[in-house]
């Protein structure tokens, strides 16, 4: 069931509805169902894997809570991970490396297997989150879960489970338990939340798409110019279609009175390449940043590094190689995340290194700022950081859409040394199959937003700003709203809107 | 104690006010790089054991927060 499409808001209005009128203390279990009944409508079969996952990770909460052996609770935690993992490791990552294997033995007769395997709805996000949840519970931060059913819930709720946030037990789980009674002004949030989450996807990501899927397709007969714009509209397409999904799942759940963890701040707001990372996927950040960059640089082989490389390299330098070094592991845990493919190891690579290069070439750059006497807080600099790092995004993101490595290469080679202007004014853009109203409705789109984006950022809080206004306008905006994506939606195939691009990861 | 704990945290981010910030976690004045800086210092010139469990916003938001971790770590020696 597209989260697009009239039988999703349909199935959000049934279950609002029966949420809202059955004792308060079983509404977790009206979540509960609609969560499965939601996940079983991609398909019957997926149900298997979010089920083991969930029965994976209760147990070891729930045997975690009875050990006081540290070697016995390793043994639990470890083998908690490695099932969960393993789980999505083989999944995701078995055909590319048994085809690589047969690759390389070609001729000799051995082969592995290949299988048809589909990759179920989210399930990196709710590994994600189970996982999340057993180290905690390994490290005493909360008690464990003592009921399954419930922690099913908090695997499973229906809006997340397509592509996040991820979320911490200890802040969701609560608030799926208590009881929520309807409150007029979180669902008025909540829709428009949904409205606006709606129009990123409908009007601007699915719109941008249909100029990417021409380029992208045929790449190799465009010159440099399409294809940076090709690039430029995916820019513009992953950030409408993944922070407008998780706006639509935020607005659900606000509806329900609850308050799920913001996933974008702003991202191409970013003065620099960390920076961006810490406003975009801001739950999956975080998730690496607690259990895998913490863990990794708190580790003893990177203490006994930490402490070669101070000797070797006396000052700040020493200090930060083994911090940039557990940062570039994330980076390329992230990039091979995203998908079994040479690209997105490139994609890893080439942030890791620019990241950590940064780390420790910032304090060297800070003094040559001093030096040419620029004020590296002042707005000019700050602007030519936030044009610098959406050129190096922009350049990234020909990794992660081109159709393959090679692929992604030739098109950056187009873009450097066949660059073409004249493409963009001798009428191929019509061949890209978007009209000039397209194109229009794709820039008042992208303007809008970074209007909002730039009225957040100076703190201002836009949707209470709204409020304020008279009920007429607001009236009014909702109603434009609504109408822009009846008639301006991309639709296909009879009224189904195309899926969003996360869910696959 | 406190004295040592305040010459890291000018050494390591000179331009924030340690005595006066509460939320140095939440506000993300400092961050996972900073973190790990600053634990391996703690460390080193407390002789204590900082672990991943123990890197929670609640123990890192305050000056006095982190006085108080690094007091419970020492105790439990």
């Amino acid at each position: 069931m597209p989260v697009a499409t009239f039988s999703f808001l349909l199935f959000i209005s049934a279950t609002l509805l029966v949420y809202f009128t059955v004792p308060r203390r079983s509404q977790w279990i009206v979540l509960l169902v609609a969560s499965y009944v939601f996940y079983a409508s991609a398909g019957v079969k997926q149900l298997l894997f979010l089920v083991l996952t969930t029965i994976i990770s209760f147990s070891a909460g729930f045997l975690l809570a009875g050990v006081k052996n540290k070697n016995k609770k390793k043994f639990i935690l470890a083998s908690a991970l490695v099932l969960d993992f393993g789980l999505l490791v083989f999944l995701k990552y078995y055909n590319f490396a048994a085809s690589g294997i047969n690759a390389l033995l070609a001729g000799t007769g051995f082969a592995l297997p290949v299988f048809k395997l589909l990759l179920p709805l989210g399930i990196s996000f709710y590994i994600f989150q189970s996982a999340g949840y057993v180290i905690d519970v390994y490290r005493g931060k909360y008690p464990p879960e003592r009921n399954i059913a419930r922690f099913a819930l908090f695997v499973s709720f229906f809006p997340q489970i397509i592509q996040g946030p991820i979320s911490r037990y200890d802040r969701l789980a609560p608030q799926l338990s208590a009881s929520h009674e309807p409150d007029f002004d979180r669902l008025k949030y909540g829709i428009q939340l949904m409205l606006w989450g709606y129009l990123k996807k409908i009007i601007i990501a699915d719109r941008a798409a249909v100029l990417v899927n021409t380029v992208f397709a045929d790449y190799m007969n465009y010159p440099g110019s399409i294809a940076a714009l090709a690039v430029l509209f995916y820019c513009i397409q992953i950030y409408c279609d993944f922070s407008g999904g998780i706006d639509i799942i935020r607005g659900i759940a606000q509806m329900m009175g609850i308050d799920m963890v913001e996933n974008f701040r702003r991202p191409y707001f970013a003065t620099s390449l960390a920076d961006f990372w810490r406003r975009w996927h801001i739950s999956l950040g975080g998730w690496m940043r607690d259990y895998l960059f913490f863990p990794l640089s708190l580790s003893r082989p990177f203490y006994r590094l930490g402490k070669r490389t101070r000797r070797l390299f006396p000052g700040k330098l020493g200090k930060i190689i083994p911090t940039s070094l557990a940062s570039f592991i994330v980076f390329f845990v992230i990039g091979i995340w995203h998908g079994a493919s040479f690209k997105y190891m490139a994609f890893g690579l080439y942030n890791g290194n620019i990241i950590s290069f940064s780390i420790i070439a910032a304090p060297y750059f800070t003094a040559f700022l001093e030096k040419i006497r620029i004020d590296p807080q002042g707005l000019p600099w700050r602007i030519v950081q936030i044009i610098s790092t959406n050129f190096i995004v922009f350049i990234g993101r020909y990794f992660t859409r081109g159709p393959s490595l090679m692929a992604a290469l030739r098109m950056l080679k187009r873009t450097v040394f066949s660059f073409n202007m004249q493409a963009l004014r001798d009428g191929t853009f019509r061949t890209l199959g978007l009209s000039g109203f397209d194109l229009f409705l794709i820039v008042a789109g992208c303007f809008i937003i970074f209007l909002v984006g730039f009225y957040q950022e100076a703190g201002v809080e836009v949707r209470k700003a709204l409020e304020r206004k008279n009920w007429l306008v607001q009236w009014a905006l909702v109603m434009a709203a609504l109408a822009v994506l009846v008639f301006f939606g991309i639709y296909r195939e009879g009224y189904i809107a195309s899926e969003f691009i996360y869910q696959q990861y | 104690m406190e004295e040592k704990l305040l010459k890291i945290l000018k050494e390591l981010r000179p331009e924030v006010d340690f005595t006066r910030e509460t939320r140095l976690i939440d506000e993300d004045i400092l961050d996972s790089f900073d973190i790990i800086a600053l634990v391996g210092e703690l460390n080193d010139t407390f002789d204590i054991q900082i672990g991943p469990e123990h890197l929670l916003p609640e123990n890192f938001n305050t000056l006095s927060c982190i006085l108080d971790l690094v007091r419970k770590l020492q105790a439990e020696g």
